[in-house]
């Protein structure tokens, strides 16, 4: 009797996920099927939300694979995403490090600017740091979203590592102090490897952002050969008075896939990193 | 932790340092500058001859009706974003923690929209919703629950919607995360005896499950409160603050009049504003999650 | 750590500083080097090019020739190697952006000094950047700027003119005319609409919904601006100033504007006017699905249906005439310097894009030449052009005064209010003539 209810009740739940879940996906799936249609065939009626066997093309993957643009974009995008989390998880990890472990003078002050950072929108500062760009020369370079970006995840990125940095046992740094070990050599055998699962995750997130940065980019990058993903994308749209959705949706599947395939891969380190956050506050 | 020898002090600053300068020089510098280029008279004609304004900018966008009505929406925005994913996150997070397979299945399909970048979810969003879009096809000539085609993206709470609609759909799977990763952590002891004591799943739901999560709860509302203030890319992509900038938020605002009609004195004195309440905002939700901590 | 000396900070200081310069230093690196020019700052780029002849001179072109457009093809394939062929020494790079982004863009780029050599630019905005004084007077600071000249059309050259000096030069004109939908005109049994009235009549006759059940709308403008409601405005004897454009009130709440106006506001409530909210169907799309029956549009509009809807069959003829006659809104680009610029370099790439070849192979993509050797060219003559040359002849300019954009911004609003929210007109006029004259005064 009590199985029936058991085995009654998880159906419901997984009816209930089962449509929560098609919810998220939908929207997805959509524009995959619109990229697979002739752009002339987006106006029809009735809409179709599968194209037709018969009417399934690869001509706007073939477009979009053929401009060399995409390429440089691509590029662009993955240079900038990676330069950005190997130095954000340096400099994060040796800030969270140097709080978590040391009383210094202006530590408390160092925290709270951590924090107040992790608060105000990137985006509010945009004015300045555009004139910070300018000054150093960096407007229309790939390196002039770099150094931004690293500053505008350093405080969410610090924040979680050092939580997870206080769960590791002081006792380990201890002995190697006892064992004449310089705060180097606790930095880069004890801290470094026992917090690579929140730098891992954390480094996840700092991929992610950097991935679909818009607004800086937006505005610092001019060359068509040096903007991201997200401006050539967004580029592809509304160009005048009408869009190709088709391309524009070949190219935002194109730079989908990426993210998919690292999220599947390594979905533990989202949760992990997540749990650390989330759990101490 | 005592810094005893010179080469300690020297490598524990070489391990502070770079933190410090990125902060000082990318963060601090800008929030200095920001603050004095709100009191400038700077706009386009007075580009290359800026002068002192005292408090004339901050007046400007206090009396401004376009800067009411954005940070009216932006208000708006979070506090229906906010309880709406997590209500929605929370949810999934418990059918999915109580179910015997498929847990992690369904954690990476959820979790999809969050990964996916906001340019393309709102251009797939502004897709569905176009007037003559896959939406309006199964309202009016499938289901015939509306006569004819819904105008979503004309007026401001049509547009309005639209964006609410994705930034709830958008922040599920993050919060069904943070929130499943939470329920794990909960003793199971609590639950069997209140199992003992004859409680239902509700009850175990309210009297147990909330009370143990309430920090993460609190965590998701301060990053998600942080995340509806900083709400831009939907806008700019499915709206762009049509009609007539009613459905601009605080950052689209600050966006158009400092890098469209630039006025970057009032642009200045706006995010300065917003700055300032966000972080009164986040200040009252980390004394609150400190309180509950204690 | 407390004790730490000045001298030792410093020299940490130092320390980090060189990590995080190397650092960047190798990202810098790292960008691919594919792309066209390095170069980030037009100074800079004049500088080493004086230092090493050897290595080109890059001229940074920003203009708003759409990304994926038959222009932007014969610039990037045609013009530039051409251009770059000519002069050795000199290597174009050319930045395409949206119309409105690019407005924006050299707003952003002169307040830090970022700005091109030289940039396509709407006539409309050449007042706006002169007063900023970004632009560089070119009868004052080029020696042939007369000889160079003195082929364009004159009246095409009066938009660079700005307080008593050229501070562009014409680069093509254009001027908006009526396309229709040829089938569903003669099917409703109409004649092509040459008067207001009829034009009216003709918008309702051709409202209402198609065989699937889908509204259809007699008449779409894909915006609300000055460029899309003036020729209503004008043709029936209203306008936004006066000739000296100094003065609103009196011509933008005047009973010929009220009455233009109420017309569109009309139209749009009976569903027979559309196009300029978001969700719309975009203009191209609409015209070529029978959705819009009817619009005011450019030369380019002809390529661009022939690359999209290349079976869709339409017919154009001129703004059908009011009380005041047949007035269309001109159009148009100019070419202009910047101050920042390498002024040889531009200069060079200026008059090589005002040229009677490079006009006419623009000529080929539905840009109207103001070069007058290329408008005698066969290419000109074999064009579409006939139709936009005869309505250039009648069409009105923008005001040309440096708030123009900010006017237009007003007008948007004003018009939104009065179409799509049913605002009373007369009183919404009233007000945007007050903050017209505002802007006016300054």
């Amino acid at each position: 009797m009590r199985k029936r209810h058991t085995t009654l009740a998880n159906a419901g739940k997984y009816l209930f996920l089962l449509i929560g879940g098609a919810v998220s996906v939908m929207p997805m799936i959509y524009m995959l099927s619109t990229s697979l249609r002739p752009n002339g065939a987006l106006y029809e009626f009735p809409p179709h939300f599968f194209p037709r066997l018969s009417e399934i093309t690869f001509e706007n993957y073939q477009y979009i694979f053929t401009q060399e643009k995409f390429y440089l974009n691509f590029l662009n995008s993955v240079l900038v995403a990676i330069i950005t989390i190997v130095l954000a998880a340096f400099v994060s990890t040796a800030l969270a490090y140097c709080l978590a472990r040391f009383r210094f003078p202006g530590r408390n002050l160092l925290f709270a600017l951590v924090i107040g950072m992790m608060i105000i929108p990137g985006t509010t500062l945009i004015i300045p740091q555009y004139q910070l760009a300018t000054f150093f020369k960096l407007t229309n370079r790939l390196a002039g979203l770099i150094p931004f970006y690293v500053a505008w995840v350093i405080p969410f990125s610090t924040f979680m590592i050092k939580s997870y940095i206080e769960g590791i046992p002081k006792e380990y740094d201890e002995a190697v102090y006892a064992d004449g070990g310089s705060v180097f050599t606790v930095f880069f055998r004890i801290i470094l490897p026992l917090s690579s699962p929140a730098i891992a995750s954390v480094s996840i997130f700092n991929f992610l952002t950097s991935w679909e940065e818009f607004t800086w980019a937006m505005t610092v990058i001019n060359d068509n050969a040096k903007r991201t993903l997200p401006i050539a994308i967004s580029g592809f749209f509304g160009q005048h008075q009408f869009t190709q959705w088709g391309y524009v949706f070949a190219m935002s599947m194109a730079s989908l896939v990426p993210v998919l395939i690292v999220f599947i891969c390594c979905q533990k380190f989202f949760v992990s990193g997540l749990q650390a956050g989330g759990l101490k506050g | 932790m005592q810094l005893r020898s010179r080469r300690d002090k020297l490598q524990f600053s070489a391990l502070l340092l770079p933190g410090i300068l990125v902060f000082a020089l990318f963060t601090i510098y800008p929030i200095v500058k920001l603050f004095g280029m709100s009191f400038l008279r700077w706009d386009l004609g007075s580009m290359f001859d800026k002068s002192f304004a005292g408090f004339d900018n901050y007046k400007t966008v206090l009396t401004d009706k376009t800067f009411r009505i954005a940070f009216e929406n932006t208000l708006i925005y979070t506090f229906v974003t906010v309880p709406g994913q997590m209500i929605l996150g929370l949810f999934a997070a418990v059918l999915i923690h109580s179910i015997p397979r498929f847990r992690v299945t369904f954690r990476v399909i959820y979790y999809i929209p969050v990964i996916t970048s906001w340019v393309i979810v709102s251009l797939v969003f502004r897709y569905i919703f176009n007037t003559e879009g896959m939406l309006n096809y199964l309202l009016t000539n499938v289901l015939h629950l509306t006569a004819k085609n819904v105008a979503w993206l004309n007026t401001r709470w049509g547009g309005m919607t639209v964006v609410m609609l994705l930034g709830i759909w958008k922040g599920v799977g993050w919060n069904l995360v943070v929130f499943l990763a939470a329920l794990q952590s909960v003793p199971n002891e609590l639950y069997e005896a209140a199992e003992v004591d004859g409680c239902g799943s509700v009850a175990k739901f309210f009297s147990i499950t909330l009370p143990s999560i309430k920090p993460t709860i609190l965590f998701a509302l301060v990053m998600l409160t942080i995340g509806g203030f900083n709400v831009f890319t939907s806008i700019k992509m499915i709206t762009d603050g049509k009609p007539m900038h009613q459905t601009e938020t605080v950052l689209t605002w600050m966006y158009y009049k400092a890098f469209s009609a630039g006025q970057f004195g009032y642009a200045a004195a706006l995010s300065f504003i917003v700055a300032v309440t966000l972080m009164i905002l986040a200040f009252l939700q980390f004394k609150a999650m400190k309180n509950q901590n204690e | 750590m407390k004790k730490l000396s000045l001298k030792k900070m410093l020299a940490l200081f130092l320390l980090a500083a060189m990590v995080l310069g190397a650092l960047t230093a190798c990202s810098n690196e790292k960008a691919p080097d594919t792309s066209p020019s390095q170069q980030t700052q037009p100074a800079e780029a004049g500088k080493t090019g004086a230092a090493t002849p050897e290595e080109p001179i890059t001229i940074n072109f920003w203009h708003h020739y759409s990304a994926q457009s038959a222009e932007n093809e014969t610039l990037m394939n045609v013009l530039i190697p051409k251009f770059e062929e000519e002069n050795p020494g000199y290597k174009v790079n050319a930045v395409s952006h949206e119309w409105g982004d690019l407005h924006d863009k050299i707003l952003i780029s002169a307040q830090s000094n970022t700005l091109p050599d030289v940039a396509r630019l709407d006539i409309a905005w050449v007042p706006e950047f002169q007063k900023m004084g970004i632009l560089v007077p070119l009868d004052a600071e080029m020696s042939d700027f007369a000889e160079v000249t003195a082929n364009l059309l004159p009246s095409a050259m009066s938009t660079g003119f700005v307080k008593g000096n050229y501070y562009a030069m014409a680069l093509n004109t254009n001027t908006k005319i009526l396309f229709y939908n040829e089938e569903a005109l003669k099917a409703a049994g109409l004649s092509v609409p040459k008067t207001s009235e009829d034009f009216v009549k003709a918008i309702i006759a051709l409202s209402g919904t198609n065989e699937n059940g889908q509204q259809v709308w007699g008449l779409n403008e894909p915006a609300l601006a000055g460029w899309n409601v003036l020729p209503y405005i004008w043709t029936n004897g209203g306008s936004i100033t006066n000739e000296d454009y100094t003065k609103a009130t009196g011509y933008v709440n005047s009973p010929e504007t009220v009455a233009a106006v109420q017309t569109l506001v009309d139209l749009y409530a009976n569903g027979q006017f559309s196009g300029f909210n978001s969700g719309d169907i975009p203009m191209t799309d609409g015209f070529g699905t029978g959705r819009y029956m009817m619009l005011l549009e450019g030369p380019w509009k002809t390529a661009e249906l022939a690359g999209a809807y290349p079976d869709f069959a339409y017919g154009t003829s001129e703004m059908p005439a009011g009380k005041a006659g047949s007035i269309s809104v001109l159009g148009g680009e100019d070419i202009a310097m910047f101050n920042t610029a390498n002024k040889e370099g531009a200069w060079k790439f200026m008059k090589f894009m005002t040229s009677p070849y490079a006009e006419e192979e623009m000529a080929k993509c539905g840009q109207i030449p103001v070069n007058q050797e290329a408008l005698a060219s066969d290419t000109v003559k074999n064009a579409p052009f006939a139709p936009f040359l005869q309505a250039i002849t009648t069409a009105q300019a923008r005001p040309p005064v440096a708030s123009w954009s900010e006017i237009d911004n007003e007008l948007t609003t004003a018009m939104t209010d009065m179409i799509v929210n049913g605002a009373d007109v007369q009183k919404t006029l009233d007000e945007l003539a007050a903050k017209i004259d505002a802007l006016l005064a300054e």
